[in-house]
């Protein structure tokens, strides 16, 4: 199991977007370690951009990261669409395994304490008895289940989740949240992009409220105020796409 | 054909061309249901020709000498999966696509230096075979191709198949895992190289992926897939080579039509989604409707 970390997860006048357009623009502030923090604002506002940063997903324009000693197989990502071809000859089994990957190597498909974990991984999702399902045959809820279950089996020490209740059926989102809300106690730091505001309140300790920059981050109970929420949908409807925000943005490579 | 196949295939001939042809069930099956599920069918079919311009090369060095043709062979097939492999890997563009723009360049190589050398001809022995080419190095060969592929493919399973079904998700976990598409390439060559001289390389790649595509029939996990596709290549090889020894004609292009036959009764009757097996379960939803 994780041990808990000296260090969380660091930003620093963070921004990050595509073709040099900033989707987050200078993000600065700490995700504790064995925290739990939800990441909510309106549409556009980078709650995506700023996970696949932390991902590694692609690089910031300016500013710095700072995952302290964590390494690749250290960090889940799950992104907001699966990138999962349903109609490869795969079981939930065999996917839930590859999770295993990441810190066995290639090789990994031997350990006996492997296939324990993967019954008990199964079992905590709710998939047991749907071990040998193909996956193109479940139900969109089931498959989230069952890529949880991927997620727990990386055993990472950083949970990147992008939307993950999206979409699928109300039992499987709840259960599914509950799972989440005991990774930090396992000395994990959770990181999840959600729109279900009463699903933050009751469940996660910490938000941030983002629109391109934090409008407020910290606590949830004063995060999450309507005032903060009208003050992010406002900067949101702000933006116009023909007129950029006024930022100038460093580039390392120009420093 | 330009095989000296004489009146009739010899008993030692007909027993190491059966041999061949379940290692080389063995071996390719099990790629094939990879191919098809990562709709690279058509990969093994332009490998194929890929390895071209290695036998002209050979021939033209050491004539039809069997080691030269095998080595040349292998090299360029290598040569053609190796660079797709790291041209895919860039993501600019499809798999097959990457593929495609090394395999018609070393086909166009080596229609050039064997029309240089005036020979043809020998085209159509690469590409449709001669079993009279299978002897002792050559079953040494098939054996090795489809146990490098069991072993290759039992160590790395869960890597290949992460690789085929959820790239994205093998790209976060590091780079080191785009490797696995570089094995199957590497398998690929391997078999088809393995097959070529006997049974031709386009029916070679056929033996690997019709039997792999019957098999989605029958079973709906890699593992079951894979155990399908061996036994029906395996049938398929054999009952070729029964009919070709028959009917006295090279066995290649049966094994094929045998292998497409039993993919028609697959399709048919397969337990797995088979034309015949959905008839009930529709009649059922009808019988609920009414």
């Amino acid at each position: 199991m994780a041990a808990i970390r000296e260090r969380g997860v660091r930003v620093a006048g963070l921004s990050v977007g595509y073709d040099h357009h900033p989707a987050v623009v200078g993000l600065s502030g700490a995700f504790e370690p064995g925290s739990l923090t939800a990441v909510v604002g309106p549409n556009g506002s980078g709650k995506s951009t700023l996970l696949k940063a932390l991902a590694g997903h692609c690089k910031p324009l300016a500013g710095r990261i700072d995952l302290g000693d964590l390494k690749p197989a250290d960090i889940a990502y799950l992104p907001q669409v699966h990138g999962l071809d349903l109609k490869f000859p795969l079981t939930l089994e065999d996917l839930v395994g590859f999770g295993f990957i990441g810190r066995r190597g290639l090789f990994g498909g031997f350990a006996r304490a492997d296939r324990e974990r993967l019954h008990d991984l199964m079992a905590q999702v709710g998939l047991e008895g749907l071990e040998r399902r193909p996956i193109g045959s479940v139900s969109g809820g089931q498959l989230q289940r069952a890529l949880f279950a991927r997620v727990m089996a990386q055993d990472a020490k950083l949970v990147l989740l992008d939307e993950p209740f999206n979409g699928i059926d109300a039992r499987a989102a709840e259960d599914l949240a509950q799972l989440m809300a005991r990774w930090p106690e396992q000395g994990r730091t959770v990181i999840a992009v959600l729109h279900d505001l009463d699903l933050v309140r009751r469940l996660c300790p910490q938000s941030l409220v983002m629109a391109r920059q934090a409008v407020a981050w910290g606590s949830t109970d004063q995060a999450i105020s309507s005032e903060q929420l009208t003050r992010a949908r406002k900067l949101a409807e702000s933006w116009n796409v023909s007129d950029e925000p006024p930022v100038t943005v460093q580039h390392p490579e120009h420093v | 054909m330009t095989s000296l196949l004489g009146d009739q295939m010899t008993l030692m001939a007909l027993k190491s061309a059966s041999a061949g042809a379940v290692a080389l069930a063995f071996g390719g099956a099990p790629l094939g249901v990879l191919m098809i599920a990562r709709r690279l069918s058509l990969m093994g079919d332009a490998l194929s020709h890929g390895i071209l311009p290695g036998v002209a090369i050979a021939f033209l060095l050491a004539g039809r000498d069997p080691v030269a043709l095998t080595v040349g062979a292998l090299t360029a097939g290598l040569i053609v999966a190796g660079l797709s492999s790291l041209l895919a890997r860039t993501g600019k563009l499809p798999d097959d696509a990457s593929f495609a723009i090394f395999y018609l360049s070393a086909l166009a190589l080596g229609v050039l230096l064997l029309g240089k050398m005036g020979r043809a001809d020998e085209m159509e022995a690469l590409l449709f075979g001669s079993t009279q080419a299978l002897d002792a190095s050559g079953l040494v060969l098939a054996g090795a191709a489809a146990s490098a592929t069991l072993i290759g493919l039992a160590l790395f399973l869960r890597g290949v198949l992460g690789e085929g079904a959820d790239p994205v998700f093998m790209k976060t976990l590091g780079a080191r895992f785009g490797l696995s598409h570089l094995l199957l390439m590497l398998l690929l060559a391997l078999n088809l190289v393995a097959g070529f001289r006997a049974f031709g390389a386009l029916m070679t790649v056929a033996l690997m992926t019709v039997p792999a595509a019957a098999a989605r029939f029958w079973a709906k996990g890699y593992g079951g897939q894979a155990a399908w596709a061996v036994a029906l290549s395996a049938v398929s090889g054999l009952l070729g080579l029964f009919l070709a020894d028959l009917w006295r004609v090279e066995p290649g292009a049966l094994m094929t039509l045998c292998a497409a036959l039993l993919f028609g009764v697959s399709a048919l009757v397969g337990t797995n989604g088979g034309l015949l097996q959905t008839r009930p379960a529709k009649a059922h939803v009808r019988g609920l409707k009414a």
